[in-house]
Protein backbone atom coordinates (compact mmCIF):
# COMPACT_ATOMS: atom_id res chain seq x y z
CA UNK A 1 0.00 0.00 0.00
CA UNK A 2 2.52 2.85 0.82
CA UNK A 3 5.29 1.37 -1.23
CA UNK A 4 7.65 3.55 -3.03
CA UNK A 5 10.45 3.62 -5.62
CA UNK A 6 12.17 0.26 -5.16
CA UNK A 7 14.94 0.91 -6.96
CA UNK A 8 18.38 0.72 -5.43
CA UNK A 9 19.28 2.98 -3.08
CA UNK A 10 22.80 4.44 -2.19
CA UNK A 11 22.65 4.67 2.27
CA UNK A 12 23.84 8.33 2.28
CA UNK A 13 20.49 9.52 0.25
CA UNK A 14 18.56 8.21 3.66
CA UNK A 15 21.16 9.98 5.91
CA UNK A 16 20.36 11.57 8.80
CA UNK A 17 18.46 9.27 10.25
CA UNK A 18 15.54 10.03 12.94
CA UNK A 19 16.64 9.21 16.42
CA UNK A 20 13.69 6.98 16.23
CA UNK A 21 14.96 4.51 13.06
CA UNK A 22 18.56 4.93 14.30
CA UNK A 23 17.55 3.05 17.26
CA UNK A 24 15.14 1.14 16.25
CA UNK A 25 17.84 -0.36 13.49
CA UNK A 26 20.23 -0.66 16.76
CA UNK A 27 17.97 -2.85 18.13
CA UNK A 28 17.33 -5.35 15.56
CA UNK A 29 21.19 -5.54 14.53
CA UNK A 30 21.53 -9.10 16.44
CA UNK A 31 18.29 -10.67 15.77
CA UNK A 32 15.21 -10.51 14.56
CA UNK A 33 12.84 -8.82 17.16
CA UNK A 34 9.16 -7.80 18.03
CA UNK A 35 7.15 -5.06 19.01
CA UNK A 36 8.00 -4.70 22.53
CA UNK A 37 11.22 -6.20 21.89
CA UNK A 38 12.21 -3.19 20.26
CA UNK A 39 11.09 -0.48 22.68
CA UNK A 40 12.33 -1.91 25.34
CA UNK A 41 15.72 -1.88 23.69
CA UNK A 42 15.24 1.50 22.49
CA UNK A 43 14.77 2.42 26.33
CA UNK A 44 17.90 0.46 27.48
CA UNK A 45 20.03 1.90 24.21
CA UNK A 46 19.36 5.16 25.19
CA UNK A 47 18.90 5.30 29.32
CA UNK A 48 15.48 6.16 28.86
CA UNK A 49 15.87 9.18 26.91
CA UNK A 50 13.87 7.95 23.91
CA UNK A 51 10.65 6.03 24.78
CA UNK A 52 8.59 4.90 21.38
CA UNK A 53 5.06 4.66 22.47
CA UNK A 54 3.12 1.69 20.26
CA UNK A 55 1.92 4.04 17.53
CA UNK A 56 5.06 5.93 16.97
CA UNK A 57 6.80 2.82 16.70
CA UNK A 58 4.70 0.83 14.14
CA UNK A 59 4.61 4.11 11.81
CA UNK A 60 8.24 4.08 11.92
CA UNK A 61 8.47 0.79 10.72
CA UNK A 62 6.16 1.28 8.49
CA UNK A 63 8.42 3.33 6.61
CA UNK A 64 11.31 1.58 7.04
CA UNK A 65 9.92 -1.58 5.31
CA UNK A 66 8.57 0.86 2.59
CA UNK A 67 12.04 2.06 2.30
CA UNK A 68 13.41 -1.40 2.17
CA UNK A 69 15.07 -0.36 5.72
CA UNK A 70 13.75 -3.43 7.55
CA UNK A 71 11.76 -6.85 6.22
CA UNK A 72 8.67 -8.65 8.31
CA UNK A 73 10.95 -11.71 9.43
CA UNK A 74 9.61 -15.62 9.62
CA UNK A 75 12.68 -16.41 11.79
CA UNK A 76 11.24 -16.15 15.64
CA UNK A 77 14.23 -16.66 17.95
CA UNK A 78 12.01 -16.93 21.39
CA UNK A 79 9.21 -19.32 19.42
CA UNK A 80 9.44 -21.44 22.66
CA UNK A 81 7.89 -18.99 24.30
CA UNK A 82 6.10 -17.21 21.95
CA UNK A 83 2.96 -16.01 20.81
CA UNK A 84 3.28 -17.32 16.91
CA UNK A 85 0.93 -14.38 16.20
CA UNK A 86 3.78 -11.62 17.07
CA UNK A 87 5.34 -9.98 14.26
CA UNK A 88 8.83 -10.01 13.63
CA UNK A 89 11.09 -7.20 12.19
CA UNK A 90 14.83 -7.91 11.02
CA UNK A 91 17.50 -6.18 9.50
CA UNK A 92 17.87 -5.85 5.33
CA UNK A 93 21.05 -5.67 3.65
CA UNK A 94 20.32 -1.94 2.72
CA UNK A 95 19.39 -1.49 6.69
CA UNK A 96 22.57 -2.91 7.31
CA UNK A 97 24.94 -0.56 5.54
CA UNK A 98 22.28 2.40 6.57
CA UNK A 99 23.17 2.06 10.09
CA UNK A 100 26.25 1.30 9.70
CA UNK A 101 26.90 4.51 7.93
CA UNK A 102 24.38 6.57 10.28
CA UNK A 103 26.70 5.34 13.12
CA UNK A 104 29.44 6.70 11.16
CA UNK A 105 28.33 10.26 10.78
CA UNK A 106 27.20 10.40 14.34
CA UNK A 107 30.88 9.02 14.90
CA UNK A 108 32.19 12.19 13.04
CA UNK A 109 29.90 14.29 14.65
CA UNK A 110 31.23 13.56 18.08
CA UNK A 111 35.02 14.51 16.67
CA UNK A 112 33.60 17.47 15.51
CA UNK A 113 32.06 18.28 18.73
CA UNK A 114 35.05 17.09 20.87
CA UNK A 115 37.48 19.52 18.52
CA UNK A 116 35.55 22.14 19.95
CA UNK A 117 35.50 21.44 23.87
CA UNK A 118 32.16 21.17 23.54
CA UNK A 119 32.17 17.20 25.12
CA UNK A 120 31.74 17.24 28.58
CA UNK A 121 29.68 14.17 29.64
CA UNK A 122 31.93 11.56 30.14
CA UNK A 123 29.85 8.54 28.91
CA UNK A 124 31.14 10.10 25.59
CA UNK A 125 34.57 8.59 25.17
CA UNK A 126 36.40 7.96 22.18
CA UNK B 1 -12.08 -5.35 34.08
CA UNK B 2 -9.66 -2.66 33.17
CA UNK B 3 -11.39 -0.14 30.96
CA UNK B 4 -7.58 1.19 30.10
CA UNK B 5 -7.30 -1.40 27.38
CA UNK B 6 -11.10 -0.27 26.31
CA UNK B 7 -10.03 3.25 26.05
CA UNK B 8 -6.95 2.28 24.47
CA UNK B 9 -8.54 0.07 21.80
CA UNK B 10 -10.94 3.68 21.26
CA UNK B 11 -8.23 5.25 20.66
CA UNK B 12 -7.33 3.31 17.58
CA UNK B 13 -9.98 4.56 16.02
CA UNK B 14 -7.61 7.99 15.32
CA UNK B 15 -5.57 5.94 12.67
CA UNK B 16 -6.28 5.41 9.09
CA UNK B 17 -7.80 2.30 8.72
CA UNK B 18 -4.82 0.68 6.77
CA UNK B 19 -2.87 1.21 9.69
CA UNK B 20 -5.13 -0.11 12.34
CA UNK B 21 -5.71 -3.02 10.24
CA UNK B 22 -2.06 -3.58 9.71
CA UNK B 23 -1.04 -2.69 13.44
CA UNK B 24 -3.95 -2.25 15.52
CA UNK B 25 -4.09 -5.82 17.22
CA UNK B 26 0.42 -5.74 17.70
CA UNK B 27 -0.51 -2.13 19.06
CA UNK B 28 -3.30 -3.46 21.50
CA UNK B 29 -0.75 -6.21 22.71
CA UNK B 30 2.09 -3.85 23.44
CA UNK B 31 0.18 -1.61 25.29
CA UNK B 32 -1.71 -4.33 27.60
CA UNK B 33 2.01 -5.68 28.49
CA UNK B 34 3.12 -2.20 29.26
CA UNK B 35 0.22 -1.47 31.26
CA UNK B 36 0.32 -4.72 33.32
CA UNK B 37 4.08 -4.23 33.48
CA UNK B 38 3.48 -0.39 35.55
CA UNK B 39 0.88 -2.22 37.54
CA UNK B 40 2.92 -5.15 38.63
CA UNK B 41 5.13 -2.51 39.99
CA UNK B 42 2.58 -0.98 42.00
CA UNK B 43 4.44 2.76 40.80
CA UNK B 44 2.05 5.43 40.32
CA UNK B 45 4.37 7.73 38.90
CA UNK B 46 5.55 4.57 36.65
CA UNK B 47 1.64 4.42 35.67
CA UNK B 48 1.27 8.40 35.11
CA UNK B 49 4.30 8.34 32.93
CA UNK B 50 3.01 5.77 31.13
CA UNK B 51 -0.61 7.13 30.23
CA UNK B 52 1.30 10.50 28.99
CA UNK B 53 3.35 8.53 27.09
CA UNK B 54 0.54 7.00 25.44
CA UNK B 55 -1.83 10.19 24.96
CA UNK B 56 1.38 12.12 23.86
CA UNK B 57 2.22 8.96 21.10
CA UNK B 58 -1.30 8.45 20.28
CA UNK B 59 -2.06 13.02 19.25
CA UNK B 60 1.42 12.62 17.29
CA UNK B 61 1.27 9.13 15.65
CA UNK B 62 -2.15 9.20 14.98
CA UNK B 63 -2.08 12.40 13.15
CA UNK B 64 0.92 11.52 11.35
CA UNK B 65 -0.36 8.20 10.13
CA UNK B 66 -3.75 10.39 9.08
CA UNK B 67 -1.87 13.08 7.33
CA UNK B 68 0.22 10.30 5.59
CA UNK B 69 -2.48 8.51 4.31
CA UNK B 70 -4.21 11.50 2.68
CA UNK B 71 -1.25 12.49 0.80
CA UNK B 72 -0.52 9.00 -0.15
CA UNK B 73 -4.30 8.80 -1.48
CA UNK B 74 -4.14 12.30 -2.98
CA UNK B 75 -0.46 11.19 -4.72
CA UNK B 76 -1.86 7.56 -6.34
CA UNK B 77 -5.44 9.16 -7.27
CA UNK B 78 -3.34 10.96 -9.46
CA UNK B 79 -5.17 14.38 -8.25
CA UNK B 80 -2.47 16.96 -9.32
CA UNK B 81 -0.23 16.96 -6.29
CA UNK B 82 -1.50 17.74 -2.73
CA UNK B 83 -3.90 20.99 -2.90
CA UNK B 84 -2.40 22.61 -0.31
CA UNK B 85 -3.32 21.97 3.51
CA UNK B 86 -6.51 22.56 3.86
CA UNK B 87 -7.84 19.38 1.56
CA UNK B 88 -5.79 17.20 4.21
CA UNK B 89 -7.43 19.10 7.30
CA UNK B 90 -10.65 19.10 5.88
CA UNK B 91 -10.42 15.39 5.38
CA UNK B 92 -9.38 14.55 8.31
CA UNK B 93 -11.97 16.25 10.38
CA UNK B 94 -14.64 14.81 8.35
CA UNK B 95 -13.14 11.42 8.91
CA UNK B 96 -12.59 12.17 12.94
CA UNK B 97 -15.95 13.29 12.85
CA UNK B 98 -17.23 10.06 10.80
CA UNK B 99 -15.83 7.99 13.74
CA UNK B 100 -16.65 9.89 16.79
CA UNK B 101 -20.55 9.30 15.70
CA UNK B 102 -20.21 5.55 15.05
CA UNK B 103 -17.38 4.58 17.60
CA UNK B 104 -19.08 6.92 20.72
CA UNK B 105 -21.89 8.77 21.22
CA UNK B 106 -22.49 11.69 24.06
CA UNK B 107 -25.55 10.98 25.99
CA UNK B 108 -26.84 13.28 29.03
CA UNK B 109 -28.73 11.75 32.30
CA UNK B 110 -31.63 13.44 32.23
CA UNK B 111 -33.69 11.26 34.91
CA UNK B 112 -32.32 10.37 38.60
CA UNK B 113 -33.54 6.78 38.14
CA UNK B 114 -30.10 5.71 38.48
CA UNK B 115 -29.13 8.09 41.45
CA UNK B 116 -26.57 7.18 43.88
CA UNK B 117 -23.97 6.19 40.66
CA UNK B 118 -24.99 8.34 37.67
CA UNK B 119 -26.33 11.73 38.34
CA UNK B 120 -28.99 13.73 36.46
CA UNK B 121 -26.24 16.43 34.19
CA UNK B 122 -23.90 13.51 34.25
CA UNK B 123 -22.52 14.08 30.35
CA UNK B 124 -21.17 10.95 29.37
CA UNK B 125 -19.44 9.26 26.16
CA UNK B 126 -21.30 5.86 25.69
CA UNK B 127 -19.23 3.02 23.74
CA UNK B 128 -21.09 1.49 21.63
CA UNK B 129 -18.47 -1.34 19.99
CA UNK B 130 -18.35 -2.77 23.54
CA UNK B 131 -20.99 -5.47 23.01
CA UNK B 132 -19.86 -5.74 19.30
CA UNK B 133 -22.58 -4.79 17.55
CA UNK B 134 -21.13 -2.93 14.78
CA UNK B 135 -21.85 -5.72 12.00
CA UNK B 136 -19.96 -8.72 11.34
CA UNK B 137 -16.69 -7.15 10.52
CA UNK B 138 -16.27 -5.24 14.15
CA UNK B 139 -17.15 -8.00 15.80
CA UNK B 140 -14.26 -9.78 13.75
CA UNK B 141 -12.17 -7.04 14.77
CA UNK B 142 -12.63 -6.05 18.10
CA UNK B 143 -12.46 -7.86 20.71
CA UNK B 144 -16.22 -7.35 22.30
CA UNK B 145 -17.89 -8.92 25.49
CA UNK B 146 -21.28 -10.25 26.14
CA UNK B 147 -23.66 -8.50 28.34
CA UNK B 148 -23.55 -9.76 32.01
CA UNK B 149 -25.46 -9.33 34.81
CA UNK B 150 -24.47 -5.94 37.03
CA UNK B 151 -23.56 -4.09 33.72
CA UNK B 152 -25.04 -0.71 33.43
CA UNK B 153 -26.13 -0.15 29.80
CA UNK B 154 -27.18 2.51 27.59
CA UNK B 155 -30.16 1.51 25.01
CA UNK B 156 -33.24 2.90 22.97
CA UNK B 157 -35.96 2.97 25.09
CA UNK B 158 -38.55 0.44 23.78
CA UNK B 159 -41.83 2.34 24.27
CA UNK B 160 -39.96 5.40 22.32
CA UNK B 161 -36.96 4.33 20.64
CA UNK B 162 -35.79 8.12 19.92
CA UNK B 163 -34.67 8.20 24.12
CA UNK B 164 -31.85 6.53 25.04
CA UNK B 165 -32.20 5.31 28.53
CA UNK B 166 -29.51 4.21 31.19
CA UNK B 167 -29.94 1.23 33.77
CA UNK B 168 -28.59 -1.93 34.99
CA UNK B 169 -28.63 -5.35 33.64
CA UNK B 170 -30.32 -7.68 36.61
CA UNK B 171 -31.83 -10.46 34.47
CA UNK B 172 -30.51 -12.51 31.31
CA UNK B 173 -32.65 -14.33 29.11
CA UNK B 174 -33.73 -17.32 31.08
CA UNK B 175 -33.70 -15.98 34.48
CA UNK B 176 -36.27 -15.89 36.99
CA UNK B 177 -37.02 -12.61 38.63
CA UNK B 178 -38.93 -11.75 41.56
CA UNK B 179 -38.96 -8.88 44.41
CA UNK B 180 -40.34 -9.16 47.47
CA UNK B 181 -40.16 -5.81 50.14
CA UNK B 182 -38.00 -4.16 47.63
CA UNK B 183 -35.41 -7.42 47.64
CA UNK B 184 -34.67 -9.06 44.62
CA UNK B 185 -34.62 -12.71 44.01
CA UNK B 186 -33.22 -14.16 40.87
CA UNK B 187 -33.43 -17.98 39.99
CA UNK B 188 -34.53 -18.14 43.93
CA UNK B 189 -31.74 -16.40 45.36
CA UNK B 190 -32.23 -13.09 47.42
CA UNK B 191 -29.39 -11.06 45.83
CA UNK B 192 -27.17 -8.51 48.04
CA UNK B 193 -26.96 -5.57 45.88
CA UNK B 194 -23.72 -2.97 46.51
CA UNK B 195 -24.97 -0.59 43.76
CA UNK B 196 -28.30 0.50 45.38
CA UNK B 197 -30.05 3.35 46.66
CA UNK B 198 -33.17 3.53 48.60
CA UNK B 199 -34.86 6.46 49.21
CA UNK B 200 -38.08 6.12 50.65
CA UNK B 201 -38.06 3.62 53.89
CA UNK B 202 -42.22 3.00 52.67
CA UNK B 203 -43.26 -0.15 51.40
CA UNK B 204 -45.19 0.21 48.31
CA UNK B 205 -46.40 -2.60 46.73
CA UNK B 206 -46.60 -2.23 43.04
CA UNK B 207 -43.22 -1.06 43.04
CA UNK B 208 -41.63 -2.74 45.78
CA UNK B 209 -43.30 -6.13 45.15
CA UNK B 210 -42.82 -7.70 42.15
CA UNK B 211 -44.61 -9.02 39.88
CA UNK B 212 -47.93 -8.73 41.27
CA UNK B 213 -50.36 -7.51 38.93
CA UNK B 214 -50.00 -4.61 36.13
CA UNK B 215 -50.41 -1.16 37.80
CA UNK B 216 -51.12 2.91 36.27
CA UNK B 217 -47.78 3.33 35.31
CA UNK B 218 -48.15 -0.04 33.51
CA UNK B 219 -47.37 0.29 29.32
CA UNK B 220 -48.32 -1.99 26.82
CA UNK B 221 -44.98 -3.51 26.72
CA UNK B 222 -45.48 -3.74 30.48
CA UNK B 223 -48.93 -5.37 29.97
CA UNK B 224 -47.25 -7.74 27.54
CA UNK B 225 -44.61 -9.28 30.09
CA UNK B 226 -47.33 -9.60 32.58
CA UNK B 227 -49.39 -11.54 30.52
CA UNK B 228 -46.83 -13.43 29.04
CA UNK B 229 -43.93 -13.93 30.81
CA UNK B 230 -45.08 -14.41 34.25
CA UNK B 231 -44.87 -17.61 35.53
CA UNK B 232 -45.46 -18.97 39.32
CA UNK B 233 -45.08 -15.97 40.18
CA UNK B 234 -42.22 -14.78 38.73
CA UNK B 235 -40.93 -13.03 35.66
CA UNK B 236 -39.14 -15.23 33.57
CA UNK B 237 -37.01 -13.45 31.00
CA UNK B 238 -37.34 -14.50 27.50
CA UNK B 239 -34.21 -15.54 24.82
CA UNK B 240 -32.76 -11.74 23.28
CA UNK B 241 -34.11 -9.85 25.84
CA UNK B 242 -32.53 -8.12 29.40
CA UNK B 243 -34.61 -7.36 32.47
CA UNK B 244 -33.04 -3.99 33.67
CA UNK B 245 -33.64 -1.68 36.69
CA UNK B 246 -32.33 1.51 37.75
CA UNK B 247 -29.78 1.95 40.69
CA UNK B 248 -31.78 4.46 42.35
CA UNK B 249 -34.66 1.43 43.00
CA UNK B 250 -37.52 3.87 44.93
CA UNK B 251 -37.58 6.64 41.86
CA UNK B 252 -36.93 4.47 39.05
CA UNK B 253 -39.44 3.65 36.46
CA UNK B 254 -37.81 0.35 34.44
CA UNK B 255 -38.60 -3.17 33.15
CA UNK B 256 -40.53 -3.03 36.20
CA UNK B 257 -43.34 -0.89 34.16
CA UNK B 258 -42.61 -1.57 30.67
CA UNK B 259 -40.72 -4.78 30.59
CA UNK B 260 -37.86 -6.18 28.73
CA UNK B 261 -35.44 -4.44 26.61
CA UNK B 262 -34.84 -6.70 23.31
CA UNK B 263 -31.16 -7.17 23.02
CA UNK B 264 -30.89 -5.78 19.71
CA UNK B 265 -32.08 -2.28 21.73
CA UNK B 266 -28.78 -2.47 23.40
CA UNK B 267 -26.71 0.95 22.19
CA UNK B 268 -24.00 0.58 24.25
CA UNK B 269 -21.73 0.63 27.81
CA UNK B 270 -21.29 4.00 29.24
CA UNK B 271 -17.59 4.95 29.50
CA UNK B 272 -17.16 7.91 31.24
CA UNK B 273 -18.80 10.84 32.22
CA UNK B 274 -16.79 14.11 30.75
CA UNK B 275 -19.21 16.65 32.00
CA UNK B 276 -21.51 16.81 35.18
CA UNK B 277 -23.48 19.72 35.42
CA UNK B 278 -26.30 20.75 37.74
CA UNK B 279 -29.31 21.15 35.78
CA UNK B 280 -33.20 20.49 36.24
CA UNK B 281 -34.13 17.67 34.16
CA UNK B 282 -36.19 19.65 31.63
CA UNK B 283 -33.61 21.37 30.68
CA UNK B 284 -31.16 18.34 29.55
CA UNK B 285 -34.00 16.89 27.79
CA UNK B 286 -34.53 19.97 25.50
CA UNK B 287 -31.58 22.59 25.26
CA UNK B 288 -33.23 26.16 25.63
CA UNK B 289 -32.32 29.58 25.78
CA UNK B 290 -32.51 29.57 29.92
CA UNK B 291 -30.39 26.85 30.11
CA UNK B 292 -27.76 27.97 27.82
CA UNK B 293 -27.54 31.09 30.05
CA UNK B 294 -27.33 29.45 32.94
CA UNK B 295 -24.35 27.07 31.73
CA UNK B 296 -22.84 30.11 30.85
CA UNK B 297 -23.35 32.02 33.65
CA UNK B 298 -22.72 29.08 36.46
CA UNK B 299 -20.71 26.90 34.21
CA UNK B 300 -17.78 27.20 36.61
CA UNK B 301 -19.76 26.39 39.75
CA UNK B 302 -22.54 24.19 38.60
CA UNK B 303 -19.93 21.99 37.34
CA UNK B 304 -19.32 19.18 39.51
CA UNK B 305 -16.09 19.07 38.83
CA UNK B 306 -15.75 15.82 40.80
CA UNK B 307 -17.26 13.97 38.68
CA UNK B 308 -14.82 14.63 35.70
CA UNK B 309 -13.81 11.05 34.24
CA UNK B 310 -15.93 9.70 36.33
CA UNK B 311 -16.25 5.87 35.00
CA UNK B 312 -19.13 4.03 35.55
CA UNK B 313 -18.52 0.40 36.96
CA UNK B 314 -20.44 -2.70 36.48
CA UNK B 315 -21.34 -4.49 39.76
CA UNK B 316 -21.66 -8.04 40.47
CA UNK B 317 -24.71 -8.66 43.00
CA UNK B 318 -23.68 -11.26 45.58
CA UNK B 319 -26.16 -13.98 45.24
CA UNK B 320 -27.70 -15.38 48.63
CA UNK B 321 -27.51 -19.47 48.82
CA UNK B 322 -26.12 -19.51 45.62
CA UNK B 323 -23.05 -21.67 44.85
Amino acid sequence: MYMRKTQAVSPDDLLPLTPSVFHILLAIVDEPRHGYAIMQDVMEQTNGALSLGPGTLYGCLKRMVASGLVAESDDRPEAMNDDERRRYYQLTALGTRVVRAEADRLANSVVAARSRGVLTTEGAKA
Amino acid sequence: MNIAPVIYRLLLYGYPREFRRDYGGEMQRIFREQYSDAAKTGNRARMRALMRLIARDWLRSALRERVDSVTHFISTARLSAPRGAVNEWALTLLIYLFASTTLVQAYVIPTGSMEGNLRVGDHMLVDKTAYGKAGALGRYIMPYREIQRGDIVAFRYPEDTKQTYVKRVIGLPGDRIRMSGKQVIRNGHPLIESYTQYIDPSLERDRDDFPLAPDRLTTPRGLDMFEHHLVNGEIVVPPGALFVLGDNRDNSLDSRYWGFVPRDYVVGKPLVVYWSFDAPTEDLESWNLAHIMDVGEHFFTKTRWERTLLVPRSAKAVEVGAR
